[in-house]
């Protein structure tokens, strides 16, 4: 094997290679790192990592791949992560799973876009050397000639690497159409089925299907752009650099970005990326020939039946902005909609009759990548049963994801639609016209040197008399609880909605804790009976920490900082007559100097956050304030009820 | 509410002549033109004298009593005597001149009322038999787009010659407030059109259901059905006009001929939304293509060309359809009479539209009539429909009788965008064949291309076409017989 150490570099674009902790469970050794890139980059660029999950069945694992990476990316390498690699050894490996791999996905002749003698990188960690990784090129013509990259470039801003040079494209396609079968023969169904599907695809390059681009955003001042079959490109091999200029459409891609870069700060995809919508329709106006006056046939059978298939496809492709449109349709969305319908073929082809799937393809983003994936769910089977759960922790598994927060459930899917974004969002913002993270903003703690432990993700304030409901001095523990029950709605643990008063009481009343009367009356509730709640409601368990006077709380500080850490759910303090929810402490462990950021139920007023803030309804709380105020009572017990994380995904 | 009309002034000046030189006592016809939601205003083309009954009488007369005819003629130039003549209408006759008029108009141009030629006292008796006229007109040709209740009442009064329209609205019982005057004048109309032009392909494919899975049996039936659905997914479709992505409402100012192009979803039959797993006895394979214009005032939006042409495409293929229907119910009463065997071969094909598909265990199928376009008023055109079996005359008998237009006289004046009807498939091919290649036959123009070279003069149905073949044989057989028998009998006499 030759190794040239040349003056090369690799540029990397994941914030930090996503590796796999030591200690993390679920981190087999040795593992499989597919490296991520572009055809539409600087080779070699590395944009995310995933993890192979069935190195020992290839083909499976190419037709995960190539479902879930959209078309515009691909699979340029692999990484070896090994306790104590054998350098020599280990490359060879990561040569000939990247080579193995690309021949399944993308065939010999390398895919859409490549070159034949593809150059593709490989890498090694050894995790007992810190995470050193050493990374190589090699070209798919002579695997033995190893180039080592001799520095690594880790881009500033990754995300508009990605965005500013290239776009979304995004196509839904509900197709629809009639299977025929002979009940006697229950196997010919799956014929006609395939048979049906190769129609559907060969009708993706019909001359009378058309495409239609737009921009996305209702404001798109730019005219959609219309392709009809005979406009694609489909016959002739190209690249992207080598787009005829002689034919009439020439629109490129860019000529349909309007944000061309002008958001400043990345939030989420939907917001930062181009994105181009292509509808597909069918021209039912192409003369082929001279049209015929209309004639009504009649095939008649012997005992047949007819069963609907009804299949919801979408696709995300990245295509660089310089691509012509013609191109990027017969390139990445014709394929990546082939694909797509290939796939579900597969998946549900054994089980047409007996069951009837309902395969959905759905994107994220999860943290840690900018690039989309796509993942099909089947929408049958409710979210949580242990076969969609197994499927989900897989999937966290590969994209090195905590597998005790739920990032990939279909609330989590982005949503890229033109139409969908309009009704949701006005529905969003009606449906939630709560505050939300009221403590984002409010002045610091005062503590010095402390460090701060905050809850994770997202909470609604609800105080006193919210939705015209006078709770005034009885209903603070119950506000408290339905901020904690809102943190579980906003982090997808639950779909249910946050009980009201009478609804927390209907359940302490079900579950025998008391007395029916209790339904509708104004007696409080505490720590013990949110447990109870919890418990029920969400499935949630809660630790429950006692104090026999609010001066003992100090010394909790450093449990709940821990717990701030690792759970990251809000607390809440029910203590004498006063129940508050506790969103993170301010701690200095050495001087022991500490504060509360409290968020009071008993604020009274109207949804105004400055208000809120202002009146420190929402605030840094130190044990003793500056006037030698007691914030927790010193003549009274406290109980702090911590909820625990669901540890599922 | 439409409260002004515009009529062509170079028609009706004619008309206007034509009417006083005659000098009828009365005369009732159709008001071909468009009435505009979007402008509040109405357009008149064209009047079109509703011809005599099946029985050789006008559809309109006046009845005046102890007055002969010619009093009568007389009398209706002067005021005085006629005010107590009636006018009697024979509505069903103006109604049917209605039904069959609309075949023939295009997108755009529409049976909008009634006029009426006679005196101003007759009129004023007769208010409400005009009206129920009107309304009679209205459910025999209702708009399919829009939920107008309202159509033009025209009156042409002979002394002092006048002009007035009424509008005529129906949602309401018929009295005498249904009447209300707008304002009438000439101007010119019918140039000022812009045309628009489609040819639209389809091909349905709907599956016939068995005995408990549907009602629905018969052929004439499960196409209408058909019919209705596509014109549902037609109506939601986005087009192409000229080449570029209609943008609705948008008004569309160049002038001359514009052609539009439909695009529906792919791959999404409408058709089949409600149900799974089901039995079936048969598919249904209906296809084909239809030539559609439409004619839009200039400033009317783009989007009601669109709508115009959407329309003209679906009553194009329902008045086929009805035409289809009618020659069956026709053809089923004079059976009766005729000698059972001739009848029998004669009609299978006629009957075709009654065929109870869920019995049926043969291939069968039904040609449409193709549409043609005849040159009418100012570049516009009307169409009518030619059976397979038809010829260029019954088009011309029709521009005579129903349109009081004179015949074409050069033929070649006659467009006829479409073919006759094509197969498909070859009669061999089998349900199957059929279940496996669906929705993909469009996509195969040049196997359509050979088929229709084999196919185009071959007769209307495959029995037919049976019947060809074993005749040929038949001949064959008698030919060779005749010969032995020639043969041996010359050779019995030579002995």
């Amino acid at each position: 094997m030759d190794t040239d150490i040349q003056n090369s570099n690799i540029r990397i674009l994941c914030r930090k290679l996503v590796l796999p902790k030591l200690h993390d469970q679920s981190a087999e050794i040795p593992q499989i790192r597919w490296l991520i890139g572009s055809p539409f980059f600087p080779s070699p660029t590395i944009i995310a990592t995933i993890r192979c999950i069935n190195s020992a069945d290839f083909s499976k694992e190419s037709d995960d791949i190539r479902i879930l990476l959209p078309k515009g990316f691909e699979v340029i390498g692999a990484l070896i992560v090994k306790n104590d690699p054998n350098f020599e050894n280990s490359v060879g490996e990561a040569v000939d799973a990247a080579v193995r791999l690309r021949k399944l996905l993308y065939g010999d002749a390398g895919g859409g876009f490549s070159e034949k003698d593809q150059m593709l990188v490989g890498g090694v960690v050894d995790l007992n050397n810190a995470g050193d990784v050493q990374f190589f090129t090699f070209k798919t013509g002579n695997v033995k000639k190893i180039e080592k990259i001799s520095s690594i470039l880790y881009e500033e801003q990754p995300e508009k690497y990605v965005w500013e040079r290239g776009c979304l494209l995004q196509c839904e396609l509900q197709i629809k159409f009639p299977v025929y079968y002979p009940p006697k023969n229950p196997k010919e169904v799956e014929k006609m089925y395939i048979r049906a599907t190769e129609v559907v695809v060969s009708n993706l390059v019909d001359l009378k299907t058309t495409y239609i681009m737009e921009a996305n955003g209702p404001s798109a001042g730019e005219q959609p752009v219309v392709l009809s079959g005979t406009d694609l490109e489909l016959h002739k091999e190209m690249s992207s650099t080598t787009s005829q200029e002689s034919k009439v459409k020439t629109f490129a891609c860019s000529d349909l970005c309007l944000k061309a870069g002008k958001a400043i700060s990345y939030t989420s995809i939907e917001e930062y990326a181009d994105i181009i919508h292509v509808s597909i329709l069918s021209n039912r106006s192409k003369r082929s020939l001279k049209p015929a006056a209309p004639i009504a046939e009649y095939y008649p059978v012997e005992d047949a039946k007819v069963l609907v298939v009804d299949h919801k496809l979408e696709v995300l492709c990245y295509a660089a902005k310089d691509l012509s449109l013609a191109a990027a349709v017969s390139k990445l969305i014709i394929p990546a909609l082939v694909d797509q319908i290939l796939s579900m073929r597969n998946k549900i082809l054994s089980h047409l009759l007996t069951e009837h799937p309902q395969l959905q393809p759905y994107h994220f983003v999860p943290p840690g990548f900018f690039i989309p994936i796509t993942i099909f769910y089947e929408l049958s089977y409710g979210e949580m049963e242990m076969k969609q759960v197994e499927t989900r922790k897989t999937l966290h598994i590969r994209f090195g994801l905590p597998l005790d927060r739920p990032l990939l459930r279909v609330v989590n899917a982005i949503n890229l639609s033109v139409k969908d974004n309009k009704t949701t969002g006005s529905a969003l913002r009606k449906g939630s016209s709560l505050l939300k993270d009221v403590h984002l903003g409010i002045p610091s703690s005062g503590v010095s040197g402390g460090t701060v432990s905050l809850i994770q993700g997202s909470y609604e304030y609800y105080h006193y008399l919210l939705d015209g409901f006078d709770d005034s001095g009885w209903g603070c523990a119950y506000r408290s609880l339905q901020a904690i029950v809102s943190w579980f709605r906003l982090q997808h643990y639950s779909g249910i909605d946050v009980p009201s008063h009478r609804e927390i009481q209907q359940t302490l009343v079900e579950i025998g804790d008391k007395d029916p009367s209790f339904i509708g009356s104004r007696e409080w509730i505490g720590a013990i009976e949110l447990s109870f709640v919890l418990d029920k409601l969400l499935g949630v368990s809660c630790k429950v920490i006692n104090v026999r006077s609010g001066a003992e709380l100090p010394e909790k500080c450093r449990e709940l900082a821990l717990h701030f850490d690792t759970q990251g759910t809000p607390v809440m303090i029910g203590g004498g007559v006063l129940a508050y929810t506790l969103l993170g402490v301010d701690y200095n462990e050495v001087s022991g100097d500490c504060a509360f950021l409290i968020l009071d139920p008993h604020y009274t007023g109207t949804d105004d956050l400055k208000r809120i803030v202002s009146g420190g309804w929402c605030g840094w709380k130190k044990a003793i304030d500056s006037k030698g105020k007691h914030f927790f009572l010193h003549d009274k017990f406290y109980n702090l009820l911590l909820p625990q994380r669901p540890n599922t995904v | 509410m439409v409260k002004a009309v515009v009529g062509e002034e170079s028609r009706l000046k004619l008309i206007e002549d034509r009417l006083s030189q005659a000098s009828v006592p009365s005369q009732v016809g159709l008001v071909i033109g468009k009435l505009s939601k979007s402008l509040d205003k109405g357009f008149v083309f064209d009047l079109i004298p509703t011809p005599l009954n099946d029985a050789g009488e006008p559809a309109s007369s006046l009845i005046e009593s102890g007055k002969d005819d010619g009093n009568k003629k007389k009398g209706s130039k002067s005021k005085p005597q006629s005010d107590s003549s009636a006018l009697v209408i024979d509505r069903d006759w103006v109604s049917e001149h209605a039904r069959q008029v609309s075949r023939m108009l295009l997108g755009g141009m529409k049976v909008i009322g009634v006029y009426i030629w006679v005196n101003e006292s007759s009129f004023k008796n007769s208010t409400i038999t005009l009206c129920q006229t009107v309304k009679g007109v209205c459910d025999a040709v209702p708009f399919m787009d829009t939920d107008m209740d309202e159509r033009l009442l025209i009156h042409i009064s002979y002394s002092p010659r006048r002009w007035t329209c009424r509008n005529c609205s129906l949602a309401s019982n018929i009295t005498s407030s249904s009447l209300r005057p707008c304002d009438f004048k000439m101007g010119k109309v019918l140039s000022s059109l812009k045309e628009f032009r489609c040819t639209y392909n389809f091909d349905m494919r709907l599956p016939v259901f068995s005995e408990n899975g549907s009602s629905i049996r018969k052929m004439s039936e499960v196409l209408r059905r058909g019919l209705s659905t596509h014109a549902k997914e037609l109506k939601g479709a986005k087009c192409l006009i000229n080449g570029r992505l209609g943008i609705e409402d948008e008004q569309y100012a160049p002038d001359g001929l514009h052609e539009v192009e439909f695009l529906l979803p792919f791959m999404h039959d409408k058709s089949l939304e409600v149900y799974r797993q089901t039995e079936v006895v048969g598919v249904l394979v209906f296809h084909g293509s239809v030539c559609s214009f439409a004619y839009l005032n200039p400033k009317e939006p783009m989007s009601q060309a669109l709508n115009e042409i959407k329309e003209d495409i679906i009553m194009s293929l329902q008045s086929r359809l009805e035409i289809l229907c009618d020659e069956a119910d026709r053809d089923s009463e004079s059976i009766i009479d005729e000698d059972q065997e001739a009848g029998r071969h004669l009609s299978m094909g006629k009957q075709i539209p009654q065929l109870d598909l869920q019995l049926q265990r043969e291939f069968s199928n039904l040609s449409f009539p193709r549409r043609v376009f005849i040159p009418w008023l100012a570049g516009t055109y009307i169409c009518d429909y030619i059976l397979p079996s038809e010829t260029i005359e019954v088009l011309k008998d029709h521009c005579v009788e129903l349109m009081s237009m004179e015949a074409p006289e050069d033929d070649s004046a006659i467009l006829g965008l479409e073919s006759e009807a094509l197969y498909v498939t070859s009669a061999s091919k089998s349900f199957w064949d059929i279940a496996a290649s669906q929705l993909s036959s469009e996509s195969k123009p040049d196997g359509l291309i050979s088929k229709k070279s084999k196919k185009e003069r071959s007769p209307g149905t495959s029995q037919l076409a049976k019947l060809g073949d074993l005749s040929i044989v038949a001949a064959f057989f008698v030919l060779i017989f005749s010969v032995v028998v020639g043969l041996a009998l010359f050779v019995f006499r030579s002995q």
